[in-house]
C-alpha cells in the first residue's frame, strides 16, 4: 500500500496535513503565550510576554481555589484508577476464569450499560448521593468513574491467560487468592497500564458530574474551578489561560512519557465501548 | 460437586464488588430515571405521580425543541467531517508516511484529545474573541471582516461544530489508522500487479475492508455528539438565545437549576431512546453482531 512516488496531489494532501497538525498544537503554544502576559485584551502582543513572571499562576493558585482544585483532582484521579483497576480485574477474573449459574446473563448485563449515557442514571445517583449525603465528597466523584467498560476491556485480555497455569498453581496447593495476585494480575499488566491511562484521563477530564455534585468550593476539581475563571475574571485572559495551562499539562506530561500507552489505552475505549 | 460450588461461591466473590456498583449507579438509576420521568418531583418533597405530562411538556417546551435541532445539527456537521478528515489523514499518512514523521503527525494531532473538553473551549473561547482575538486577525490578513463567532446566533453553533471536529479528528484518525495497518499487505501488492493506482487501492480496498471500523466511527461519532454538553457550557453557556443550547445542556437547567427532577427524566429518556435508536440503526445497517 505504502507509494513513496510524489505527485501534485500527495504534495497538497501533505500540506493539508501539516496545516491540520499545527491547528492542533497552535492554540496550546498561544494558550502558554498568554499565560505569561498580563492582558485584558485579546490581542497577543510579543512584548507583553514575560516568561520570568508567574503571578498568573501564583494567582489562580492561591487567590482562585486552584490549589486545593489540583489537590482535589489528584486525589480523585488517584483513587479511581486504583479502584477501577481492581474491582475490574477481580470482575473480569471472575467472568473469565469461573463457572458460576447466571454468568452470561450478568455480563450481558454488564455490555448493556455501555450503552446507556451517563446523563441518564445521573439524576437519579444525584438524588441517591444527596439522600446519603455523599455530595461533595471523594467517594462520590470517585465512585462514578468505575463503570462496566473496565471489566469489559479486561476480560478480553483475560481470555488469552492460559487455564492450565492456574490449573497448575491450584494443584501446587496455591491459595486462590495468591493465584489472583501472584499470576493473574502481573499477567493482566498491559492491559491494567492501558486502563489506567484511559481512567486517568476521563476521570481527569470529568466535568458534568463534579459540576453538578459539588456545591462546596473545597471540592471543586480542576475543571470546575477552570470553568468558573471566566465568571470570575472576565477578560482577564492571562489569568484564564493560566488555569488553562494547570489543567492541561497533567495530562499532557503524562502523554509525553507514555504515548503508546496513551494511544493504546484511549483508542480501546471505542472499539471495545 | 463440591469443587464447582466452591467455584460459582469464588466466582461471586469476584464479581461482587462490581456488581454491586453497577447495580447501585448504572442499573438501579436507569429505572429510577424512568419511574421519575412520570412525576413531578423537586427533591425536597416526595414525588407525585403526573402521568405523562412531562412527555407532553417537553415535546412543546420551545427551549427543548431548541436543544433538540442544535444537537440534530450539531450532529450532522461534526460526524460527517471528523470522519471523512481522519480517515482521509490516516489512508493518506498510511500511503505516504508510514515513518517517523508520520508518527510525528499522528501524535501531534492527538494533543487536542487528552486536553478537556473546559481546556479546549475556554482556549478556543478566546481565540474566537472579538476585539481584536486571533481569529478575526487573522482572516483580517486575507481581508475578511471580524466575524463575532460566539456572540452572533447564527455563528455560535457552528463555532462549537469546528472546535468538537478539531478536538475529535486525532482520535478517530488512531483508530482508522490502526485499522489500516490491519489490512493484510498481500491485497495491496496483488492490486499493484493488477495496475490499481493509489485511488483504485483505497475505493476498492481499504474502504471496503474498513468498513466495519468506519462504522464504529461513526456511530461513536453520534452517539457522543448527541451527549455534547462540556464545549458548548463553556464557549456560549448555550447563547446567544437558545442557539447553542445542546439536549444535555437543557437536561441539566431543568435538573440542576430548576430542580424539576421529573421533567429533566423525561428528557434523559428521550436521550436514552435516541442513543438506543442509532445503536439498532447500526446493527441493522451494518449486520454486525454484539460482540
Amino acid at each position: 500500500m505504502e507509494n513513496k512516488k510524489w505527485t501534485v496531489s500527495s504534495v497538497l494532501g501533505l500540506l493539508l496535513v501539516i496545516v491540520f497538525a499545527i491547528t492542533c498544537i497552535a492554540p496550546f503554544i498561544y494558550m502558554i503565550l498568554m499565560s505569561f502576559t498580563k492582558s485584558t485584551t485579546l490581542t497577543l502582543r510579543m512584548q507583553d510576554i514575560n516568561f520570568s513572571d508567574f503571578s498568573n499562576f501564583s494567582h489562580v493558585f492561591n487567590k482562585s481555589g486552584f490549589f486545593g482544585a489540583l489537590k482535589n483532582s489528584i486525589i480523585v484521579v488517584c483513587c479511581s484508577c486504583f479502584f477501577n483497576c481492581v474491582v475490574a480485574s477481580m470482575a473480569a477474573y471472575g467472568f473469565e476464569k469461573k463457572r458460576f449459574p447466571g454468568r452470561e446473563k450478568i455480563y450481558n448485563m454488564y455490555v448493556a450499560t455501555m450503552m446507556v449515557p451517563g446523563q441518564v442514571t445521573m439524576i437519579p445517583v444525584f438524588i441517591i448521593m444527596k439522600k446519603l449525603g455523599l455530595l461533595n465528597t471523594y467517594f462520590s466523584l470517585i465512585v462514578l468513574i468505575i463503570n462496566a467498560f473496565g471489566v469489559l476491556l479486561i476480560r478480553s485480555f483475560m481470555a488469552g491467560v492460559p487455564d492450565e497455569l492456574l490449573e497448575a498453581a491450584k494443584v501446587d496447593g496455591c491459595p486462590e487468592h495468591k493465584i489472583f495476585i501472584n499470576i493473574v494480575l502481573p499477567l493482566i499488566k498491559p492491559v491494567l497500564i492501558s486502563l489506567i491511562v484511559f481512567t486517568f484521563v476521563t476521570s481527569w477530564n470529568d466535568f458534568l458530574w463534579p459540576l453538578v455534585s459539588t456545591t462546596d468550593s473545597d471540592m471543586y476539581t480542576l475543571t470546575v474551578a477552570l470553568s468558573l475563571l471566566k465568571t470570575q475574571y472576565g477578560t482577564n485572559y492571562g489569568l484564564i489561560m493560566a488555569g488553562a495551562a494547570v489543567s492541561f499539562i497533567f495530562p499532557f506530561i503524562l502523554y509525553v512519557f507514555l504515548q503508546k500507552q496513551f494511544v493504546e489505552g484511549i483508542a480501546l475505549s471505542g472499539v471495545k465501548g | 460437586m463440591k469443587q464447582k460450588r466452591l467455584e460459582a461461591t469464588q466466582g461471586y466473590i469476584y464479581i461482587l464488588p462490581s456488581l454491586i456498583l453497577i447495580l447501585s449507579f448504572s442499573i438501579i438509576p436507569i429505572f429510577m430515571s424512568g419511574v421519575f420521568s412520570f412525576t413531578e418531583y423537586n427533591v425536597m418533597n416526595s414525588p407525585k405521580f403526573v402521568g405523562l405530562e412531562n412527555y407532553e411538556k417537553v415535546l412543546r417546551d420551545e427551549y427543548v425543541r431548541a436543544a433538540l435541532v442544535n444537537t440534530l445539527k450539531y450532529v450532522l456537521i461534526t460526524v460527517p467531517i471528523q470522519t471523512a478528515l481522519s480517515l482521509t489523514f490516516a489512508a493518506f499518512l498510511a500511503v505516504k508516511m508510514q515513518n517517523k514523521s508520520g508518527e510525528f503527525l499522528r501524535s501531534v494531532m492527538f494533543i487536542p484529545v487528552i486536553a478537556s473538553a473546559v481546556t479546549s473551549g475556554t482556549i478556543w473561547r478566546t481565540i474566537l474573541g472579538t476585539d481584536g482575538g486571533i481569529l478575526n486577525s487573522i482572516i483580517g490578513i486575507f481581508g475578511f471582516d471580524p466575524v463575532n463567532w460566539l456572540g452572533d446566533s447564527k455563528t455560535s453553533l457552528i463555532s462549537i461544530c469546528i472546535v468538537a471536529i478539531w478536538k475529535n479528528v486525532g482520535y478517530f484518525l488512531v483508530i482508522f489508522y490502526a485499522g489500516i495497518m490491519d489490512i493484510p499487505k498481500s491485497l495491496y501488492e496483488a492490486a499493484r500487479v493488477d495496475g490499481a493506482n493509489t485511488y483504485q487501492q483505497f475505493f476498492r480496498i481499504t474502504l471496503p475492508m474498513l468498513k466495519p471500523i468506519t462504522s464504529l466511527v461513526v456511530t461513536l461519532g453520534i452517539i457522543w455528539s448527541f451527549q455534547v454538553f462540556d464545549l458548548s457550557y463553556q464557549m456560549t453557556g448555550g447563547g446567544p438565545g437558545y442557539s447553542s443550547v445542546t439536549i444535555v445542556m437543557a437536561i441539566y437547567n431543568a435538573a440542576f437549576k430548576q430542580y424539576k427532577m421529573g421533567y429533566a427524566c423525561a428528557m434523559a429518556m428521550l436521550l436514552l431512546v435516541i442513543v438506543l435508536i442509532i445503536n439498532a440503526v447500526k446493527q441493522r445497517v451494518f449486520g454486525e453482531k454484539e460482540d
